[in-house]
């Protein structure tokens, strides 16, 4: 029983880990340019992509196949800032959300033609299933790493943020964009910085999945099961994203190993809307007051 | 021109325009017979998409041949993306279009085929082969319906047999994709265990999101068995087994028809496939049996250039014999009674599936409209070749 408990912990912790890369990248987004950027998991599914066409058809090596996606990722985040949401003229919430959803469909139909519909796996320096023991709860090598990522990423985006002058350029952009502006704050690049960072944090989710399972359709579970954790969180807090995450892969895991493990997938969403009902604006978010 | 006269003209005018249709039938004309198919090019089950693929490839050997008795089959096929209602509405608007269809031909999926199974008996339109192995298209028979796939229930239960018969196992578990052609596997598998005086060990429910099946393996594990069949998506099937290997899971893991394109598995799960048992309804793909190497040459010659020679490709050219040859002998009077009645004379009929036979239709037979019955079983090896391990077998 405690076994049990502690494998289904160790378990939430490690899918939450891919969780967190989501909600960060979606966070990022939306505390700059308020945003909700449903194109994200299929941004991060054409840049794995385009490391499994280096890795498996061109000979390109590891080292140089994943960062380069990474890089993939960042200049697509940047050319969908700067493409097409600052030619949005004026656009409302539902517009930006139809204007994302839109891309991801785009992005999704592209790599579905050019790649086709038989799973793949992404060659990947760590094997897709060897693991270690924790005190007797099994988790692979390629969750710890992903674990890993997810929580130096946190960190070292709330650094950033809080320390560095880009950072200061970001929450100036945020709080008050005419202000920043006329501060000297180069407010559009600042935007499409934060998007290309953003995609990029995505797709390095995306390359640690893929080893285990790929195919077109691989990002909508984890951009779904991130876009819950963000909400969750609050959706402006980059440790509340990954606080939320970790929440939600834990809550699954333990519903599925004690309740029902039919309807594990749906807890995430209940927890939504329980939260929703509670604190409107997420677990860790000051609540939001709109200066009229 | 009188009253009188105009009254016989339309009399007559009746009469033409009646006589019309009467003689030919809906989906075909002197030059054409028009056969539909639905498939999901898109969507998270277009790895399927080759069956509705591979039909095209034969119908257009065929027409290149020179057609059926005068005639070249015109074939539609649409993208369902594996969504009912898409299927429904597609198969609608061809079906009540300009030309009609005559008949339609397999059609990927349990859930797909269900959406349209009772508008095409109640139009009486011919369907044959649906590239699914669920018992609802024979539970109950229908009159028009032709079902073909092995059932998913015949496949669970000879490959417990094997398992429990020649591998001597004892406690065998079953992990499913918690929908219907997941719980026929748990059905059939129960039932041929329960000859055997014996039980599943473990039911664990696998749904179409879940991607960590950590949790699964661990249900799995307690039951302790020596054998595990995997009734999930192959994606999810290869899960099991990585994630299996990994924390001390390792049974004789045994599989479906759907997870029975070895060179795939072998591939995406990196090796992990070898050793694992599968159920075959097809020819393997290297088989050098004439026809085999025939509808091989058509695939060079048509299919598109990215077109990948696997099972569900080259079982989709096998779903569409069975009505093919029902055109054949229906001759050149071809009517959709004729179609049937030859139908329902085909005994051991060989192609690149297993034999195939029919009854006269009887309600209370399901065996009347299944096609065929046997499958074989073939073990993974190192290179994702497949090693023979039974003749074709078929249960009752």
């Amino acid at each position: 029983m405690i076994a049990d408990l502690w494998q289904a912990v160790a378990s939430g912790v490690m899918a939450g880990s891919t969780y967190a890369l989501m909600a960060l990248g979606l966070v990022l987004v939306y505390k700059t340019s308020e945003v909700v950027n449903f194109a994200q998991g299929e941004i991060a599914l054409a840049a794995t992509f385009v490391a499994y066409l280096g890795l498996e058809h061109h000979g390109v090596p590891w080292w140089a196949a994943l960062p380069g996606a990474l890089a993939f990722a960042a200049l697509l985040g940047a050319a969908v800032e700067f493409g097409v949401l600052r030619r949005a003229k004026d656009p409302s919430v539902l517009g930006t959300i139809i204007i994302t959803i839109g891309l991801e469909m785009v992005f999704l139909g592209l790599v579905s033609w050019k790649f086709g519909a038989d799973p793949k796996t992404l060659p990947f320096p760590l094997p897709p299933y060897d693991g270690v023991s924790l005190a007797g709860a099994y988790v692979s090598s390629l969750e710890l790493l992903t674990a890993a990522a997810a929580v130096g990423l946190m960190l070292a985006l709330y650094l950033v943020l809080a320390h560095s002058r880009l950072g200061l350029a970001i929450r100036a952009t945020q709080q008050n964009r005419d202000a920043a502006r006329l501060m000297g704050v180069r407010t559009r690049r600042v935007l499409m910085a934060t998007w290309a960072l953003a995609s990029a944090v995505g797709a390095l989710g995306g390359l640690l999945i893929a080893p285990v399972t790929m195919h077109p359709y691989m990002m909508w579970d984890p951009l779904l099961k991130g876009f819950a954790a963000a909400v969750l969180g609050g959706l402006t807090s980059l440790p509340g994203a990954v606080a939320g995450a970790y929440l939600l892969g834990v809550t699954e895991n333990l519903f599925g190993a004690f309740v029902s493990l039919e309807f594990k997938s749906v807890v995430a969403f209940a927890a939504i809307v329980a939260v929703l009902c509670v604190r409107p604006s997420g677990l860790f978010a000051r609540h939001h007051v709109k200066k009229v | 021109m009188s009253m009188a006269m105009a009254r016989w003209w339309a009399v007559g005018l009746a009469a033409l325009v009646l006589a019309g249709p009467a003689g030919a039938e809906e989906g075909v004309t002197d030059t054409e017979i028009r056969i539909g198919q639905w498939g999901p090019q898109t969507g998270p089950a277009a790895p399927w998409g080759a069956v509705a693929r591979g039909a095209g490839v034969l119908f257009q050997l065929i027409n290149d041949e020179g057609g059926i008795h005068g005639r070249k089959i015109r074939y539609q096929m649409f993208d369902d993306g594996y969504n009912p209602a898409k299927t429904k509405a597609g198969v609608k608007e061809l079906q009540e279009g300009p030309g009609g269809i005559f008949a339609w031909v397999s059609g990927v999926g349990t859930a797909p085929g269900l959406a349209v199974r009772d508008y095409l008996r109640e139009r009486k339109v011919p369907w044959v082969g649906p590239a699914s192995g669920s018992h609802h298209w024979v539970s109950p028979p229908e009159k028009n319906l032709f079902a073909l796939y092995p059932l998913y229930r015949y496949e669970a239960a000879a490959l417990v047999r094997y398992l429990v018969g020649t591998g001597g196992k004892k406690r065998v578990a079953i992990a499913y994709l918690n929908d219907d052609y997941g719980k026929d596997g748990v059905a059939g598998a129960a039932a041929e265990l329960a000859r055997h005086g014996l039980k599943l060990v473990a039911e664990v429910p696998v749904e179409k999101g879940d991607s960590d099946l950590k949790p699964h393996v661990l249900q799995l594990k307690k039951a302790e068995p020596d054998a595990v069949l995997l009734w999930v998506t192959p994606t999810h099937a290869v899960g099991l087994v990585g994630t299996g290997k990994a924390m001390g899971l390792a049974p004789q893991w045994a599989s479906t028809s759907s997870c029975s394109d070895l060179v795939l598995m072998h591939k995406i799960s990196k090796g992990l496939w070898e050793g694992v048992i599968v159920a075959n309804f097809t020819e393997l793909p290297d088989a050098d049996t004439p026809l085999m190497k025939k509808y091989r040459a058509a695939f060079e010659k048509y299919a598109a250039k990215d077109e990948r020679w696997g099972v569900f490709f080259y079982a989709g050219m096998g779903f569409a014999e069975p009505l093919v040859e029902g055109l054949r002998r229906a001759g050149r009077n071809l009517t959709r009674q004729a179609l049937v009645a030859e139908l329902e004379k085909l005994r051991d009929f060989k192609g690149v599936l297993g034999r195939v036979s029919y009854q006269p239709f009887d309600p209370t037979d399901p065996l009347s409209r299944q096609g065929q019955r046997e499958v074989f079983l073939t073990r993974c090896l190192a290179d994702g070749k497949a090693e023979r391990l039974t003749d074709w077998l078929t249960v009752e």
